[in-house]
Formats: C-alpha cells, sequence, structure tokens
C-alpha cells in the first residue's frame, strides 16, 4: 500500500516526476518550448480576457481578439523593426568600428604595450581581434536566423494558435482533469489547482511586467544615449532581467562594452552604467513592488544551476524560461505538500 | 460568426441534460431568483461525481471547497467526536453551502448512504463567476446571504427557546 504520508515514498513520487519531465522535454524539445511559451502567455493574459467575458464577451470571441491583436503586433514588429535590425546586423557582422574606437583601441594597445609588453600581450592587435569577435557575433546572429527562419516563422504561427487554444479551452481542461480524479482527492485537486493557479498567476504576470518595463525602458534609454544596437540591446537586457541576481549585470553589461567600443571613451560606458543602476533602481523601488505582488523566492544557487540546465538543453530561450519553469515546478511542490498538510490521506 | 460573440449556451455534462441540472438548482432557495440563462451558466460549473453506499464525501476538520447539490440518493451527516449521525438529506437537497462564504474546516463528515449523484459547487468557480458575471455573482451571494440569515433565525428562536425552558425550570420549586 502506498502512503503519502511516507517521506521517502514523497521523495521518491518528485524524483520520477521531475525525470519524466525531463525526459519528455528532452524527447519533444522544440515542441515542449513552444508549448511553454504559450502556456505562459495564456496565463499572462488570463486577466484580460476575464475582464472582455466579464463585458459580456465569449471566451472563444475573447481568445480570438488577443489572437488577432497578437498577429497584428508580430506584422507590425516585423515590418518595423526588420529594417532597423538588419541595418543593425549588417553593421555588427561586417566588423567595422568608427573612428573614435579605432583612437580608443591604439591608446589602449600602446598602454598594453608599455606596461604589460613582458606578458607578451602587446603583440595583440586589438583592432583586429575586435573587428573579428563583432563579424564572428553578427554572423552567428545572422546565421541563428537564416538557418532556423523555418522554425522562427513556425514558432511566431504557432505558439498564438497554442496560445488561443489555451485560453478558451483551459477551463473545460481543468475540469476534464478533475473529473479523472477519484472522489477521495477531489476536493484536495480543486483546493490544490485554486491555489496553483493564484500563485502561478501572481507570479508570471508580474514577471511579465516587470520584463516589459525593464526592455521598453532600456531599449528608450540606450537609443536615447546613442548606443548602437539598442533594438537588440533593449529587449535583451528585459529578458535577462527574468533571471534574478546576475540577469540584471548579464544584460547591462553588453551594452555598457558596445558603448565604449563604439565611442572610444569611458564616459559614454558611464552613462550606460548610470542608465542600468536607474533602471535597477527604478525596477527595485517602483516595478517590482507593483507588478510582482507576491514573489517566488529561489535560492540563488538553484536559478545558478537552473540557467546552466537550461542553456545546455535548449540553448537561450532554454536559459531565460529555466527561471519562470523553475518558479512553476517550486509552486506546484510547495502548494501539493502545504494542501497534502490539510487532509487526512492514509 | 453570431455564435462566435454570443456566450455559447451548449451543456457542458454530456450525461446530464442542462436543463435537468436547471431545474434541479431552480429548486433550491439559493438559485431561485436565476434566470434561465443564468441557471445554465451555473450548470456548466457544477462539477458532476458518483458515489458508492459508505463512501466519504468530505471529512470533519479537512478544509471546506464548496456545497454539494444531491440530485439522486441519500447522504448522512456525522460528527466523529460523538460518532453521531447529525442530518441526513435525499433527492434534491443540498448541504456544506457554508464553506462557499468561509474557508473554516468542515464541521462534520458526510457519508454517502446509497449510491449518490451529487453535483458540486466550489468556492474557486463562484469566485471566477463572480469576477466574469458580476452581477449573477450577487444574485447567488444575496441567495446564499438569506439562506444563512433564515438559519441564524431559526437559531436564535430554538436558543430563545431553550433559554425560556431554562429559565422556567429554574424557577419552578424543586
Amino acid at each position: 500500500m502506498i502512503s503519502f504520508r511516507d517521506p521517502s515514498t514523497r521523495k521518491m513520487l518528485v524524483l520520477l516526476l521531475a525525470l519524466t519531465l525531463i525526459i519528455i522535454l528532452l524527447a519533444i524539445g522544440g515542441v515542449a518550448q513552444m508549448m511553454i511559451i504559450a502556456l505562459l502567455l495564456a496565463y499572462i493574459l488570463d486577466p484580460l480576457v476575464v475582464r472582455m467575458e466579464a463585458r459580456g464577451i465569449s471566451r472563444t470571441a475573447a481568445a480570438g481578439i488577443i489572437l488577432l491583436t497578437i498577429t497584428a503586433l508580430i506584422i507590425v514588429g516585423l515590418l518595423t523593426f526588420i529594417p532597423a535590425l538588419k541595418a543593425q546586423l549588417i553593421g555588427m557582422s561586417s566588423g567595422e568600428s568608427s573612428a573614435k574606437t579605432d583612437l580608443a583601441l591604439t591608446n589602449l594597445q600602446q598602454v598594453l604595450r608599455a606596461k604589460l609588453g613582458w606578458l607578451g600581450l602587446g603583440d595583440i592587435d586589438l583592432k583586429v581581434k575586435l573587428a573579428e569577435f563583432k563579424a564572428s557575433f553578427g554572423k552567428k546572429i545572422i546565421d541563428f536566423i537564416v538557418t532556423d527562419i523555418v522554425g522562427i516563422v513556425l514558432a511566431l504561427v504557432t505558439i498564438p494558435f497554442l496560445m488561443f487554444f489555451f485560453i478558451k479551452d483551459s477551463r473545460t481542461w481543468k475540469k476534464g482533469l478533475i473529473r479523472i480524479v477519484p472522489n477521495r482527492y477531489f476536493e484536495f485537486s480543486l483546493d490544490l489547482i485554486h491555489k496553483m493557479d493564484q500563485q502561478l498567476g501572481n507570479y508570471l504576470r508580474g514577471q511579465f511586467i516587470d520584463a516589459v518595463s525593464i526592455g521598453t525602458l532600456a531599449t528608450i534609454g540606450l537609443g536615447a544615449l546613442g548606443v548602437p544596437y539598442f533594438f537588440l540591446l533593449g529587449p535583451f537586457s528585459g529578458l535577462a532581467n527574468l533571471i534574478p541576481y546576475v540577469g540584471p549585470f548579464a544584460g547591462g553589461i553588453p551594452s555598457l562594452i558596445i558603448a565604449i567600443m563604439e565611442n572610444g571613451d569611458l564616459a559614454a560606458g558611464g552613462h550606460v552604467a548610470l542608465l542600468f543602476l536607474g533602471l535597477k533602481l527604478a525596477d527595485d523601488l517602483c516595478i517590482q513592488p507593483l507588478s510582482v505582488s507576491s514573489s517566488v523566492h529561489l535560492h540563488p544557487a538553484l536559478v545558478l544551476v537552473t540557467c546552466i540546465i537550461g542553456g545546455n538543453l535548449f540553448g537561450l530561450i532554454g536559459m531565460l524560461l529555466s527561471v519562470p519553469v523553475t518558479g512553476f515546478v517550486k509552486v506546484v511542490i510547495t502548494e501539493s505538500l502545504q494542501t497534502l498538510k490539510a487532509y487526512r490521506f492514509s | 460568426m453570431k455564435g462566435l460573440f454570443v456566450k455559447k449556451k451548449t451543456a457542458e455534462h454530456p450525461e446530464q441534460n442542462e436543463e435537468e441540472i436547471s431545474r434541479l438548482l431552480k429548486a433550491m432557495p439559493i438559485f431561485t431568483d436565476l434566470t434561465r440563462r443564468e441557471l445554465a451558466a451555473v450548470a456548466r460549473i457544477l462539477h458532476e461525481r458518483e458515489y458508492q453506499p459508505e463512501e466519504v464525501i468530505f471529512r470533519e476538520n479537512e478544509p471546506g471547497m464548496g456545497m454539494y447539490i444531491l440530485q439522486t440518493g441519500r447522504v448522512a451527516i456525522l460528527s466523529e467526536a460523538g460518532n453521531l449521525q447529525l442530518a441526513e438529506f435525499g433527492d434534491g437537497s443540498f448541504f456544506g453551502e457554508v464553506a462557499l462564504l468561509d474557508a473554516a474546516p468542515r464541521s462534520a463528515t458526510a457519508v454517502a448512504k446509497d449510491k449518490c449523484r451529487i453535483f458540486g459547487f466550489f468556492q474557486p468557480d463562484l469566485y471566477s463567476l463572480i469576477e466574469r458575471n458580476p452581477a449573477l455573482g450577487i444574485k447567488i451571494v444575496l441567495g446564499l446571504s438569506r439562506l444563512v440569515c433564515d438559519r441564524l433565525r431559526q437559531t436564535n428562536q430554538r436558543t430563545y427557546a431553550i433559554n425560556a425552558a431554562l429559565q422556567q425550570m429554574r424557577q419552578t420549586p424543586q
């Protein structure tokens, strides 16, 4: 007889669940990513659907309106940002740098030769190295876009459609899921699903608002400071902000390096550093207290490990999704254990 | 196209006629003020369950999630402390409604005496309905409040009667 009260049984169950999840994710990789993104979007947009329902619009119609809006936003976004992105990516992949950068690199090289020549660093041609790095980085992004163009188009079409069905049918699926639960665990399941729904909804919506706010502010700020590639760097810093502790730094460092390299003086880097310091303060003092009403505390070591696993399994997207997914799993486990305590299962 | 923008009326209980569930609901004091359309909306969020004789529906001291509407069968409400049967419910009756308003643990255990077909109406679904359709939500909460007031009035009357009887006993010479 299996007893849920037995700690070793619980540990075994959690381990089995985690292993099954990892195997499934590995087996269906790309599909799993699209489903996770669609599910996260459906969760985030649910309050909007509820508001529409309160105005007498059916859930199907509300999901349809959201699908059409997102499709329109994707089309407008692609038409608006592709030319700007293209110019910035071509500029990056050509490896060219400004006269100021060249001057700064020449000065830096002279310092290296004079002070650290004995280490063999004086022989390094910094201009060539920077051009090579920029060209290879830009080429990597272009290669990623070109080779994955089918995948990107497929994702842009599939994710909104999956999201539509997740929104439209979530209640029916939830009810169907509860219907198959044995009578003894029926109320427990309802209680658990309700609590998880609330916690996850708050957490994911908070994270989303936070990432969008920081991404938008960073894009505007970097654009105003004249930092090149701000269309790439701004949204990247918003997404990186999803990763607690290291995210704000990881999001700011590329902008800082590019600002110094392109302008050729440390002052430009100082402006970018001040911008990100201001963003971090605004995030901690205003955005997070307003958006993340009930945050899910994740241990720094856990964040680091899940980011590495996510990165190894699914690359950059896996790395960014690893934090909300870990938050999701933590809420599921914590709420399950807490709710389980209130029931007398034998 | 019209169906896309108007809330669907189709039943989500293929095994049960929505009309039949609406009739069952209409007979209950909580839902008497609801229109046919509103009754159908409530019917859609109910959870249909079947219990075998002697099967426990809910246990005393476990969290209460909502009320149960008994379509067919008999249910006994038991107090575990004194091993007493507090009440028995039959076809068309309902129990556990206080859990819709209050998150306190169940005060008694409910056990099926026969094979029962029951509809569960739960707090999270009521809250979600209030968010989506506040007018309907208020009607249901008012219905619940009336029921609770009625029960309170009855309890008060019983308390007065018991107090009066006690006073009379005290005044009567031994």
